[in-house]
């Protein structure tokens, strides 16, 4: 897919921007603070309905303002779409795929789809067990928009069932033991609905990883990714899943009571990544963890390419720079033509010379764009 | 905000803006409104509410909303005793009636189990449905609950907790009337597949 136009009205540091994309590759150049990730994120918002820096949409809408807009034209393989999402500073936001306004926000995701790399994704390997928990389950989304439901169905489950749990350890309201069971097997139900999707997901993303960490390190190291549910899955049968999940539960009730929240399910699982058998996190340098995360980004490319059926977009926000020419070629090289890709950096000259060639490239300058002159 | 309005006005913008659904301009255009309707129709309206307030209670009965200690429902002869629909709210009460197609009686819950609320089977009119269904007349109970979360304990305590008594059924989820299968969410779409049945 290739997005041909990009419009921001009040929306970050931009009044009123227009912008008509004409390479696979636009390079945003500017200083600090100007809105060059801004404009990235207005493309995630399109791509996730989320941002990865704010989750309330009055910091998305330029001071003083009530409605900031971004609306884009994407080209897709199926033909041309036409997206609009409207943020309110008081009020809920409100979407439109080819200007009809769409009721189910479900609807109007996977109408873009992006992969995002930008600094703050060294947290996936440095962060903890949550950071990685997230990563994967936004590229889940975009693959299968019902696990956003999914997702959203377990977390409402889990508040809940924390809420009964609390009420007891705080107020020592005695536990209901019926009530209790009942929750219980909702959080089974849609539990294993998690778990199951992420296994799914990690086997095919494990592999692609792994291929592409091998190319990036000259084929020194072994990338190695392996789901660690806090319950293990039974693929063959979900009330196998499920029932192992409640007894699990039932392990640990006694524990959980004290604590006052739940201790089993997928809100504890984990996913491992290690280098020839060393976990990536404690013992690898920051030049393998960079490669590390380019190689999931990669590998969410391809995978999004796969399933899709169309290439996603790449957006690199202040990361290509720091990137050595090496790593550089070999994310040039995945990319080619195939994939466009958007890159925010404050100087050109640390580009190998083959990214500047062929690319669209634009200086924004607070909160505008700036042509260069022909 | 209330200095733009002469006082009263301001007073009445306030509590028009307190309704549901109602935002500032809504209300400012009521409260306008109301302003320049005669003296008499702004009477019957405060009188309206006033006594809407004071006379509407539950029905001891099925709790539904009613002026009279029992609500014409549960007093009307020719209903069928023998069926109960639970549902969580008077809303849907209201909703089921529209349809003219359902004869029993109801049993209104009063709101949906949820611990983040502080609402547990004890806050919710539970007890009275018990020994309303242990009565031998009772042949059905129908759960009209929504599938949220919250719906669905609600449903499955209330369930478990009449199943000894007499049968117990669910209203079914799927697909709306009229509409394509291509046009339904995933979430319908996959919740019908899930609640699938033999054909008969």
């Amino acid at each position: 897919m290739y997005l041909s136009s990009l419009s921001l009205r009040h929306f970050r540091n931009y009044i009123e921007q227009h912008v008509d994309f004409s390479a696979p590759k636009v390079i945003l150049v500017g200083q600090n603070a100007q809105g060059k990730s801004n404009l990235l994120e207005g493309i995630e918002l399109l791509s996730t309905l989320r941002s990865h820096r704010t989750s309330r949409d009055q910091d998305l809408i330029r001071d003083a303002e009530p409605i900031g807009q971004i609306s884009a034209i994407l080209e897709r393989q199926s033909g041309s779409v036409d997206l609009k999402l409207t943020l309110r500073s008081n009020g809920r936001r409100t979407v439109a795929v080819n200007s009809e306004a769409v009721r189910r926000q479900l609807d109007f995701l996977g109408n873009l789809n992006a992969v995002q790399f930008s600094t703050l994704d060294l947290d996936i390997v440095r962060g903890g067990p949550a950071e990685r928990r997230q990563w994967l389950d936004a590229v889940l989304i975009q693959l299968e928009p019902l696990a956003a439901y999914v997702l959203q169905q377990y977390q409402h489950v889990l508040k809940q069932r924390n809420a009964l749990l609390k009420q007891h350890r705080v107020h020592g309201t005695p536990l209901d033991p019926q009530q209790l069971d009942l929750w219980n097997q909702q959080l089974a139900t849609a539990g294993v609905r998690v778990i199951e999707r992420r296994r799914r997901l990690l086997e095919r993303l494990a592999p692609l990883a792994a291929h592409w960490h091998s190319r990036i390190s000259g084929h020194h190291e072994q990338l190695q990714l392996v789901y660690q549910p806090n319950v293990e899955p039974e693929p063959q049968s979900p009330e196998a899943a499920q029932s192992h999940f409640l007894a699990q539960l039932q392990d640990k009730s006694t524990a959980e009571q004290y604590q006052g929240q739940t201790l089993v399910g997928p809100h504890r699982d984990e996913i491992s990544m290690t280098l020839n058998q060393t976990p990536a996190r404690q013992y690898g340098s920051q030049g393998q963890q960079r490669t590390l995360i380019l190689a999931l980004k990669l590998a969410e490319l391809t995978l999004i390419d796969e399933v899709v059926g169309d290439p996603p977009l790449l957006l690199l926000d202040d990361v290509l720079a720091e990137l050595d020419l090496n790593r550089q070629n070999q994310l040039l090289d995945a990319i080619q033509e195939r994939f466009q890709t958007f890159i925010t950096t404050t100087h050109l000259g640390a580009f190998d010379a083959n990214w500047l060639h062929a690319a669209q490239i634009l200086t924004v300058e607070s909160g505008r764009l700036v042509w260069p002159k022909a | 905000m209330s200095t733009v309005y002469t006082r009263p006005l301001g007073r009445l913008v306030e509590q028009l803006q307190r309704l549901p659904g109602v935002g500032p301009k809504t209300a400012q255009r009521l409260a306008l409104h109301i302003l320049k309707r005669p003296e008499s129709e702004v009477q019957a309206l405060a009188q309206a509410l006033i006594e809407a307030k004071q006379q509407v209670g539950l029905c001891s009965v099925c709790f539904h909303l009613s002026a009279e200690p029992i609500c014409d429902i549960c007093r009307a002869p020719n209903r069928d005793n023998s069926v109960i629909c639970v549902v969580a709210d008077s809303r849907d009460v209201i909703a089921l009636e529209k349809t003219r197609e359902y004869r029993g009686k109801y049993h209104v819950l009063g709101g949906l189990i949820s611990p983040m609320d502080g609402v547990g089977p004890d806050q919710l009119h539970v007890q009275p449905l018990i020994k309303r269904v242990s009565q031998p007349q009772v042949t059905e109970v129908i759960l009209a609950i929504s599938p949220s979360v919250e719906g669905e304990t609600t449903t499955l305590y209330v369930g478990q907790l009449l199943k000894p008594f007499t049968r117990v059924t669910r209203i079914a989820f799927g697909l709306p009337m009229g509409g394509d299968l291509e046009y339904a969410d995933e979430v319908t779409l996959a919740r019908a597949l899930e609640g699938r049945r033999e054909l008969e």
